[in-house]
């Protein structure tokens, strides 16, 4: 099975597939076997960029899970107003007057024009704000994806007439259109339109919309998945010595949709990030004062920031953009890892 | 073809009549009620209630979605505005205008900021995509590669806002991006919609010079390709002509999908620039809870995208002679 692959510009050769023959010498070690898992695991190790990204990721995850604490120990709240209460430090309209967006020891990426929110403080509580939505919606996303994929592939028949027509239905909704006029709607389940919106509803419900039109991709690629799965011979085997159809779901089926399950979601996760931000960078998602990674570019897109000190947008920007890129490339070394057949 | 035309386009219909179902349910659970937002501050509530029988919300919602569906197959004479024709969606609330004529008054900054995006990240994304996969494991494949990475990971609310800031604000080097119309005056029309064009393409651009990239290499590997290699044929023929063709098709369907949703609307890239387009329409139409006015941008962007579905399908058959459309 062990192909080696000569590079163009004559470097050793690749082993490609079957990769731990490349390590391991036949002679030294008895043979061991291994799991899928750990094959996984073993060739996902040695993937340099894949395992940089995977700290980059964790970075992100590690300062949403702790940015009180961190918040705690640096000092201030990411809803101090400091225009109203260090009107030195602004002009007349609202900007730091210090260069560079006001950064300086005591504020280290300086201050937000217009309110002049302190930005280190914002930028990590709304990193934290943003990946539990979208965990939270890649959560709902996978379970919901599971669910109706593998009941549309392996039980067929009619489940798999009716759930593929409601995916090919909501594939043509205007996804963002329906995005926009959904959110008040929503909002509306859960408070009546006097009384002012509570941050957790609005939370809610941009989870409950991203869900409702999230899911299709992913329950189509499990559907074709465990479609063929279903006449595979270990699968009559286990119905031939009479599992039931819910132990060949559980024990048969679901470990051999993890791969592509578990590949999906790393591309999907940063793409509900994206899809949020994008939202209440419309002003129909996470509103001020609640910190949120979208709703600073909203901020940053104002004329007061276009025209004066643009430091400010380079915040939101530029860690979305690691954490979008870091995200995607753990997402090509996880498939590399899985699937050794399509390493770039 | 003409089967698959037929039966496709009929498939289309029945999405679009159960969407138009969705959106109307949708509109009535919305929080604000439109007549409140027309009455004014003196608002009485027999006033309000005047307003709702004109704008005919004191019906059942059945019977108004009937005669919705009425008005847009067959056309209406009952509205006080006038007379509306066959694709009928009724008046705007807001802005008491036709919007039928509100859509395709709003269509061509949509169009023409679809169609230079697309031109532009067509030709850039594939070229350079091609250029990867010919060099490929050299330097500039590398430098290709980690670039489309970069940019393909890149937000319209952030490059938007960024390149706003540098050309306009900022340096004054170009004016703020606007809608011009092409015929009136060439030039500006050509002018306003530059910075949007680059920046909507240079993100899609990106994605296609990854397709392209990993579809040709795919094809490269091929049988047929290594025959064509082994009869003789040059790498610069067999590249052209054998592996390209063969690399069309996802690039085909990801365009024909991008396409049907920007000329739905590019929401968040008309926001960014103010352009006066479908995309704006929509969140203008959501803001001021005018039901036709989102009835008719929800519906017309739902068909494009059903349209370049079709179109996408039937691409196929031209490109790959296996295809038979049935």
């Amino acid at each position: 099975m062990t192909s080696p692959i000569e590079t163009e510009d004559g470097a050793e050769p690749v082993v490609v597939h079957g990769g731990q023959a490349a390590t391991t010498k036949p002679e030294g070690d008895p043979l061991v076997g291994r799991s899928p898992g750990q094959l996984m695991w073993t060739r996902f190790k040695r993937d340099r960029s894949g395992v940089i990204s995977a700290y980059v990721v964790g970075f992100f995850f590690l300062i949403g899970a702790l940015a009180p604490l961190i918040a705690k120990l640096y000092g201030k709240s990411p809803y101090t107003v400091f225009a109203d209460e260090r009107p030195e430090l602004f002009d007349s309209a609202g900007v730091p007057l210090q260069p560079n967006g006001g950064i300086s020891s005591e504020f280290w990426f300086g201050l937000e024009p217009g309110n002049g929110y302190d930005v280190f403080t914002k930028l990590i509580y709304g990193i934290r704000t943003s990946l539990m939505i979208s965990v939270a919606v890649t959560v709902t996303v996978v379970l919901t994806g599971i669910l109706l994929g593998v009941t549309a592939g392996y039980v067929g028949k009619k489940a798999d007439f009716v759930i593929s027509r409601v995916i090919d239905f909501l594939l043509a909704f205007p996804s963002q259109l329906f995005f926009i006029a959904s959110m008040p709607v929503v909002v509306s389940l859960f408070v009546s339109p006097r009384d002012e919106t509570p941050t957790y509803v609005r939370v809610v419900a941009l989870i409950v919309v991203q869900w409702f039109l999230g899911w299709m991709s992913l329950a189509r690629i499990l559907r074709g998945t465990s479609l063929s799965l279903r006449e595979r011979e270990f699968i009559e085997a286990a119905k031939v010595s009479g599992a039931s159809p819910w132990r060949i779901i559980r024990k048969e089926v679901l470990p051999n949709v993890v791969t592509p399950l578990l590949v999906q979601t790393t591309y999907l996760l940063p793409n509900f990030v994206t899809i949020e931000a994008g939202l209440s960078f419309l002003g129909v998602g996470i509103v001020e004062p609640t910190p949120d990674w979208g709703q600073m570019f909203s901020k940053a897109s104002t004329e007061l920031v276009l025209q004066n000190d643009i430091t400010y947008m380079f915040f939101p920007g530029v860690s979305m953009i690691i954490f979008v890129v870091a995200f995607n490339l753990l997402g090509d070394s996880v498939r590399d890892a899985f699937d050794p057949k399509t390493a770039r | 073809m003409l089967r698959f035309l037929v039966r496709r386009t009929l498939g289309a219909a029945v999405i679009l009549f159960l969407l138009s179902i969705v959106a109307f349910l949708l509109f009535f659970g919305m929080p604000r009620d439109p007549g409140l937002l027309m009455c004014g501050k003196t608002c009485t509530p027999a006033n309000l209630a005047n307003i709702h029988h004109v704008l005919g919300l004191d019906k059942s919602i059945p019977e108004q979605y009937w005669i919705f569906l009425h008005n847009l197959v067959l056309g209406s004479n009952g509205f006080d505005q006038g007379p509306c024709p066959a694709p009928c969606f009724g008046y705007s609330y807001h802005t008491n205008e036709q919007v039928w004529g509100t859509l395709m008054d709003r269509l061509p900054t949509t169009v023409s900021l679809t169609l230079g995006a697309a031109v532009c990240f067509l030709f850039v994304g594939l070229g350079t995509g091609m250029l990867s996969a010919w060099k490929r494991g050299t330097l500039v494949d590398k430098t290709v590669t980690a670039g489309a990475m970069v940019l393909s990971s890149m937000q319209i609310y952030f490059l938007g806002p960024l390149a706003l800031a540098a050309l306009v604000y900022q340096s004054h080097l170009f004016d703020k991006p606007a809608y011009n119309d092409f015929t009136a005056d060439p030039v500006s029309w050509f002018t306003g919609l530059i910075i949007p064009w680059v920046i909507l393409s240079t993100i899609f651009a990106s994605q296609y010079t990854r397709m392209a990239r990993s579809s040709m290499i795919e094809q490269l590997q091929e049988e047929h390709v290594r025959t064509a290699r082994a009869k003789g044929m040059s790498r610069r023929y067999v590249f052209f002509r054998y592996a390209w063709r063969g690399s069309l098709i996802p690039i085909v369907t990801i365009f024909g999908i991008d396409l049907g949703a920007l000329l739905g609307g590019a929401i968040i890239t008309e926001y960014t620039f103010g352009l006066p387009g479908l995309g704006k329409l929509a969140v203008e139409s959501v803001n001021f809870s005018d039901l036709p006015l989102l009835l008719g941008v929800m519906l017309f962007s739902a068909a494009m995208i059903l349209l370049f579905n079709i179109i996408v399908d039937a691409c196929y058959a031209f490109i790959d002679p296996r295809v038979r459309l049935s």
